[in-house]
């Protein structure tokens, strides 16, 4: 039985749709037949051994790197589509790491670090944003929250992470 | 009594298919639940399910923790999500909806419209906060247990949780606005 965590909602309307979420699901037994299908057509033999082991390995490992640079590639071009280049910067003299997280890169700390300027502790990226409303944060040294003084800030979080608000218009 | 999933994986390993064939049904509907909720139709996590297991079994020599197959296989399904859910954005054609139960008790009709408007508002989340909240909430996680299965870290899951819980708050309370 999956833990229920439903207790932190503060919302009772959230609660309730958790309720319903949590409620079996029903797939098509008929998964399991097709399943066996495939493996005794695709994969008569046993899986003993780690794929990677096998002598197909390195072909296998380039042709994924090529399949992944391949469909990043339309991604990408079709992100930059009605982007329009957004800078910031913050000023953190002590940090010798920053990286800004938010809505644009789903808060994801590897995603987007800042670099360093050459004026002493300024940091800077280059952000190529469609229009709308984005909340971030900058997280220098992979500790310390700091919002962007040069944007409004929003409320405090439940987690108490201070964030600016920024409009891409 | 059913034999254990370390069991099964041994025997699997073995080349006993039906022994796999009892660990797919296993998890079908308990993973499948994630999967129909993550792609948003019936028949991509139909198909999310289909090819995780067929993954699965080709990688089983691979899943160092046979007693702990369910969340082994749980991070192969969670990848497959991410693929077909990526090739659904650039089709155009997450469609929101959701598996049509029943409910055992009460309105069937209420419960099944209230359904109907949780999956609209849920398809309508981005997908990495979609997929923060369902592992979350839906499918009770903890935090570390998360960072695992999605490859990101816990300060992340945590905001992409928190920023998920206000975008369905919100998007609940317009339809019952509207």
């Amino acid at each position: 039985m999956p833990a229920d965590h439903s207790h932190e909602l503060q919302d009772e309307t959230l609660r309730r749709a958790v309720a319903e979420l949590r409620r079996p699901v029903a797939l098509d037994p008929e998964i399991d037949a097709a399943t066996l299908r495939r493996i005794r057509t695709q994969a008569p033999r046993p899986p003993g051994q780690p794929w990677w082991r096998s002598g197909r390995a390195a072909v296998t490992l380039a042709a994924g790197v090529l399949l992944v640079l391949f469909l990043r590639a339309p991604a990408s071009e079709h992100m930059m589509n009605g982007a329009r280049p957004v800078e910031l910067r913050l000023v953190a003299p002590a940090g010798s790491r920053v990286v800004v997280v938010g809505d644009f890169n789903d808060w994801d700390p590897a995603a987007t670090p800042l670099r360093p300027t050459g004026e002493p502790g300024v940091w800077k990226v280059e952000l190529r944003l469609k229009p709308g409303r984005y909340h971030y944060t900058f997280l220098v040294d992979q500790r310390q929250w700091v919002r962007d003084p040069s944007e409004p800030p929003v409320p405090l979080t439940d987690f108490g992470t201070p964030m600016s608000v920024l409009t891409v218009s | 009594m059913s034999d254990s999933d370390a069991a099964l994986v041994a025997r699997t390993l073995a080349g006993d298919l039906d022994a796999y064939a009892q660990l797919i049904s296993r998890y079908r509907d308990t993973l499948g639940r994630y999967a129909s909720y993550m792609v948003g139709n019936r028949e991509d996590a139909q198909e999310v399910m289909q090819d995780s297991f067929f993954r699965a079994y080709r990688s089983l020599g691979d899943c160092r923790q046979p007693e702990r197959f369910g969340a082994w296989l749980f991070r192969i399904v969670v990848n497959r999500c991410r693929t077909v859910q990526r090739r659904l954005s650039r089709d155009r054609q997450f469609t929101g909806e959701l598996p049509s139960e029943v409910p055992a008790n009460g309105d069937a009709t209420s419960s099944l419209e209230w359904g109907e408007e949780i999956s609209r508002a849920l398809a309508s989340l981005r997908p990495h906060y979609r997929e923060a909240f369902l592992l979350r909430y839906v499918e009770g996680l903890e935090y570390d247990e998360m960072a695992k299965v999605t490859g990101a870290n816990q300060p992340a899951l945590r905001m992409r949780v928190k920023r998920a819980s206000d975008q369905l708050r919100e998007l609940l309370r317009d339809i019952h606005a509207s």
